[in-house]
């Protein structure tokens, strides 16, 4: 049947939009399941690292692909699809963060080691481990905001500083320069508690 | 994890040992693995928002391209502007004309003091004076009329007028009020 032809199902026409618009929805519905597929994983772990709850960081996944949902008609416009995504969900976390004001659930030191993989490591190692991480983490929460965003997706190996730029929309140098001051700033607040023992 | 994508970031170590054990922790929790069926359930929940309906599409033929749509739209917008601008303007009262002066009635002030139901008159101007009253002119030219049988009233003859008669008419003084 061509695009041109209307079709006739006994007194019923569908025009020639109707096919194209059924059409384009699938092909908008494959696309929006590839990306589910390809990223879903990566935006969990932008997520996690913010909220550090597995629930929260799944929830936060999920409406980042349901406002995916909501702009399917304007994808194909996007340049770098993991860019945009890792923006979205990275602006869900962060609001949602800014609005419970509360500890992450992993700050706890069990919960931390819980999440953590052990590796082969005795339970003594695991707990002395995750008593490290969450000492560590406590202190980068400490940071100043913009800092601390910078440190921590720096942390994502497949971002690039120019990736990390668009994610935060400032410029390369920016990040740069945020995150030379945050890892001064972390190599005082360390070497602070390290003369305070 | 795809290395191409690596960032310069990773072996950079500008401070020392202590940023790269912060970096080090961070990485750790950068690299978690998603948990199993996380793909499946984010599918799962997209179709049941899709078979809910909740996520409403601006559908295709009601696009703006459409020209009855445009008009539609634009009518619609005139209709609200209109109606706006008329339950504005019913609700403001209109001003009184210049001859019309509403005065509010003065009523009992609570827990003030009361008038006693005294009026309050407002003070008038003084009226004029009259000094010197203007008196009547007699006719000196005409013959006085005679009224027969009273004898107090006779002519008045030429040069009797400023005189000592008895009978002569003074002219009347002036009464100060």
């Amino acid at each position: 049947m061509s695009a041109s032809q209307a079709v006739f199902s006994g007194w019923m026409e569908i025009p020639d939009s109707a096919v194209d618009d059924k059409a384009r929805q699938y092909a908008e519905e494959a696309a929006l399941a590839a990306l589910v597929s390809q990223y879903a994983g990566t935006l969990y772990r932008v997520a996690f690292s913010v909220l550090r709850n597995p629930s929260d960081a799944e929830d936060a996944v999920q409406e980042a692909f349901l406002r995916v949902l909501r702009h399917r008609d304007t994808l194909g416009e996007v340049r770098d699809q993991r860019v945009w995504l890792i923006r979205i969900v990275w602006n869900i976390v962060l609001d949602r963060k800014r609005r419970a004001k509360t500890r992450p659930e992993t700050d706890d030191v069990a919960d931390l080691a819980r999440v953590l993989p052990s590796g082969g490591m005795s339970a003594e190692q695991i707990a002395s481990a995750a008593q490290h991480h969450a000492h560590v983490l406590a202190y980068v929460e400490r940071l100043p905001a913009k800092e601390r965003e910078v440190l921590m997706l720096s942390a994502f190996e497949e971002l690039n500083s120019v990736e990390i730029a668009s994610v935060l929309e400032i410029s390369e140098s920016s990040v740069r320069s945020r995150l030379f001051r945050a890892r001064n700033l972390m190599a005082g607040l360390l070497d602070h508690t390290r003369s305070l023992r | 994890m795809n290395s191409q994508n690596r960032n310069s970031f990773s072996n950079h170590s500008a401070c020392g040992d202590e940023p790269s054990a912060a970096e080090a922790t961070l990485r750790l929790i950068a690299r978690l693995p998603a948990p199993e069926g996380l793909e499946d359930r984010v599918h799962a929940r997209l179709a049941a928002d899709l078979r809910k309906g909740r996520i409403l599409a601006w559908p295709t033929t009601l696009k703006a391209d459409s020209g009855w749509m445009r008009t539609a739209a634009a009518a619609a917008i005139v209709f609200v502007v209109a109606g706006g601008g008329w339950g504005i303007y019913s609700r403001i009262p209109q001003p009184p004309s210049a001859k019309t002066i509403l005065l509010q009635p003065r009523g009992p002030v609570q827990g003030g003091f009361s008038s006693s139901g005294a009026m309050r008159t407002p003070q008038t101007l003084n009226g004029p004076l009259l000094i010197n009253p203007a008196t009547p002119k007699l006719p000196a030219t005409k013959a006085p009329f005679k009224t027969p049988g009273h004898p107090s009233l006779k002519p008045i003859r030429h040069g009797q007028l400023g005189g000592s008669s008895k009978n002569s008419v003074q002219p009347v003084a002036p009464v100060a009020k």
